[in-house]
């Protein structure tokens, strides 16, 4: 053993930092890790939870149940059996798989109609599912600029990851990382992304919500979110709060960059204003539920004439 | 005198936990409490140490008599403890989030959401709540188990030496290792949660930085066929087939080699209850790089380099931190070493006693 003994915490922040460096620099190829992630996701079921067609067709791709019994095996021994039994059981099996089959069929063809049914439903009341799909599809695009200041400050010295939900084209995560502050961002429209990962950002393509799901409870020191909290609905918005609030460890700071309710529908956000089904909170609001929803220290700080910033810090339990 | 048998869904030999169990009973035996096993089913040489779960009936020789459920996936066995009268102690080594088998196999994660129902369900029996962490013991916490204690899983870590390294998987690895390139290891089941898609993402990472001689060695079962086939297939996709290797179930000889021979032992997991290779690495004497999810930092401590990041070019770069820095390595092996000392099983079996005499008293 040599005699200089390591900190190892220490040099897993280093080897962390200088990742993140050789990132900005643009050294590693900036495509790879986005193509690994592609690459891994086409031979991986469709995440299903919440598109009712893709479940279906999911649901239907397996309805047909496979009476070829199955007889690799690693043991020639146990192939041989398998093989036997396969003969032996064969016409069971095809029996059962019949069955199975028959009755998987009529619940799918039932869903199915069901789920026309619900399809007539939604263009008689407007079509809001898909105006929602074509919102969600729309680029948040914000002036961060207006925000930076207020956010940077509001971070200096996190301890722990930052996660920047819906980052856009990075200019505020790069803004955060240039400041010193370990960030990654998470943008679910890829095109997008791309913008923000050609500026050498750390980026995860994922929807804000999803991603939070997945990350550790308390992993983070801090959490941005921009852009979806003007176009979530209420009830969503509420369960994206309980989310950050299980991710943030306690002392995790929470960020939320919001327009005013008066600027919403002019000008860039148009559009979204028109197609998604939320809209900006009032500040009071944010200061009215966030004490409830596990956090304390609420403030509210303006940024720019049309925008505003809220701060608060994950309270102990 | 007192009884405490122990009621689990499977026992099985080359398992964790089956080890676990065998050892609580021989602690509990050499205490003076009386303790049988009752299982849903016992698979190979274990059979003859279990009874059918079924086939329990109170314990007319033993005043009291408590019960000591070990929790897993959904099981009958929970519904048939719960509708006993016997004082209960549940012991839970985890249960993985069903959400992370959802997409990959709709069926298990349905016997995994059944198995936390359960766990929850049997808070209002439960005299007392052991587990494996403070990870899981928190989990507990949060269902309303108002007693808990950490006990770490027995395992005896000088048994791993009773098998030697298989002669013949020793060679080929070895063979291997002498035409360049170290060698990355992870041992565990094939299953979403322990993300074996990402340690492949990382290892294609450090083979491009890096090291293109490099090997990955992906040891153990499957949990599910379908993560199974996908992981293969993104293998054969990044052209990586020569340098993967994804074993299987191998036996315990060959699992010696595979430690014997690997330059680092590398952890992406994102939900882990406690991590039993972590101490099979630390017993060989083989460096861990793991990102810090779930009771992993818990069960490491400082005896390895824990990353809060886990993307690929991180992980590639602890790896290479790892295997060209003898000084980094040999510190992170010898803190290794120390750490395995926290887990020693005459140790851990104090600690069961202490937390379970004060509950259901002496024998």
């Amino acid at each position: 053993m040599t005699d200089d003994h390591v900190d190892i915490h220490k040099l897993a922040a280093e080897i962390e930092a200088e990742v993140r460096a050789r990132r900005a620099a643009g050294e590693y190829p900036p495509g790879f890790e986005r193509e690994l992630d592609r690459l891994f996701d086409r031979f991986a079921p469709p995440e299903v939870s919440n598109d009712f067609d893709a479940a279906l067709e999911r649901a239907e791709d397996l309805v047909i149940v496979d009476p070829v019994i199955p007889v690799a095996s690693r043991s020639p021994v146990l192939g041989v059996v398998k093989r036997v039994m396969s003969k032996l059981l064969g016409w069971y099996h095809v029996w059962l798989a019949q069955q199975i089959s028959a009755l998987a069929t009529a619940i799918n063809t039932a869903l199915r109609l069901l789920g026309a049914r619900v399809v007539e439903l939604e263009h008689a009341t407007g079509d809001i599912a898909r105006a929602r799909g074509v919102g969600a599809r729309i680029a948040a695009v914000r002036d961060d600029g207006a925000w930076e200041a207020p956010v940077t400050n509001a971070l200096h010295g996190c301890a722990g990851r930052i996660a920047l939900v819906e980052c856009g084209d990075g200019a505020l995560l790069g803004a955060l990382v240039s400041s010193g502050l370990d960030a990654y961002g998470v943008e679910p429209r890829a095109a997008i992304a791309d913008l923000a990962l050609g500026r050498g950002l750390e980026v995860r393509v994922d929807d804000g919500a999803a991603h939070l799901h997945a990350v550790g409870a308390t992993a983070l020191g801090g959490l941005v979110l921009r852009g979806l909290v003007e176009r979530a609905p209420l009830g969503e918005l509420l369960l994206l709060i309980d989310a950050a609030a299980a991710k943030l460890a306690p002392g995790g700071r929470l960020v939320i960059c919001s327009l005013r309710r008066e600027v919403w529908g002019h000008d860039a956000t148009a559009a979204e204003a028109d197609l998604v089904a939320g809209h900006p909170l009032h500040p009071d609001t944010w200061e009215a539920v966030l004490p409830d929803l596990g956090f304390a220290d609420v403030q509210v700080h303006p940024a720019g004439a049309g925008a505003y910033v809220v701060t608060a810090i994950r309270a102990d339990e | 005198m007192t009884a405490v048998h122990q009621f689990v869904p499977t026992l099985a030999p080359r398992d964790a936990v089956g080890g676990h169990y065998l050892a609580v009973q021989e602690t509990l035996r050499a205490a003076g409490y009386r303790s049988d096993i009752y299982s849903y089913e016992a698979k190979d040489e274990y059979k003859r140490l279990a009874r059918p779960f079924t086939s329990f009936d109170g314990d007319a020789r033993a005043a009291p008599t408590w019960l000591l459920y070990h929790s897993s996936v959904g099981s009958p066995v929970a519904d048939f403890v719960a509708a006993r009268e016997e004082p209960l102690i549940v012991d839970y080594h985890n249960i993985t989030p069903a959400p992370f088998f959802s997409r990959w196999e709709p069926a298990l994660a349905g016997a995994l959401m059944k198995g936390r129902r359960q766990l929850a369900e049997l808070e209002t029996r439960a005299e007392l709540g052991l587990a494996d962490s403070a990870f899981n013991a928190q989990e507990l916490t949060e269902l309303g188990y108002r007693r808990t204690s950490v006990v770490p899983i027995l395992l005896d870590v000088a048994a791993l030496d009773s098998a030697p390294p298989d002669p013949a998987t020793l060679e080929r690895l070895s063979g291997a290792k002498n035409a360049g390139g170290i060698d990355w290891l992870f041992v565990g089941r094939l299953a979403p949660n322990k993300a074996q898609h990402d340690l492949v993402k990382a290892f294609a990472a450090y083979r491009r930085l890096y090291d293109e001689r490099a090997r990955l060695h992906l040891v153990g079962a499957s949990s599910s066929h379908q993560y199974e086939m996908a992981l293969s297939a993104f293998v054969d996709a990044l052209g990586l087939a020569d340098a993967v290797d994804i074993t299987g179930p191998v036996s315990a000889g060959a699992l010696t080699a595979y430690f014997e021979t690997a330059d680092v032992y590398v952890v992406a997991s994102e939900h882990e209850g406690f991590c039993v290779p972590l101490l099979e690495a630390m017993h060989h004497r083989v460096p861990i790089v793991a990102y810090s999810a779930a009771a992993v930092p818990e069960t490491l401590g400082a005896a390895g380099l824990l990353l809060e990041a886990k993307d690929p070019y991180t992980i590639a770069t602890a790896v290479h931190c790892v295997a060209t820095d003898a000084g980094v390595r040999t510190q992170l092996v010898e803190a290794g070493t120390e750490r395995l000392r926290a887990f020693d099983i005459d140790k851990s079996k104090r600690k069961l006693l202490e937390a379970i005499e004060p509950v259901v008293g002496t024998p």
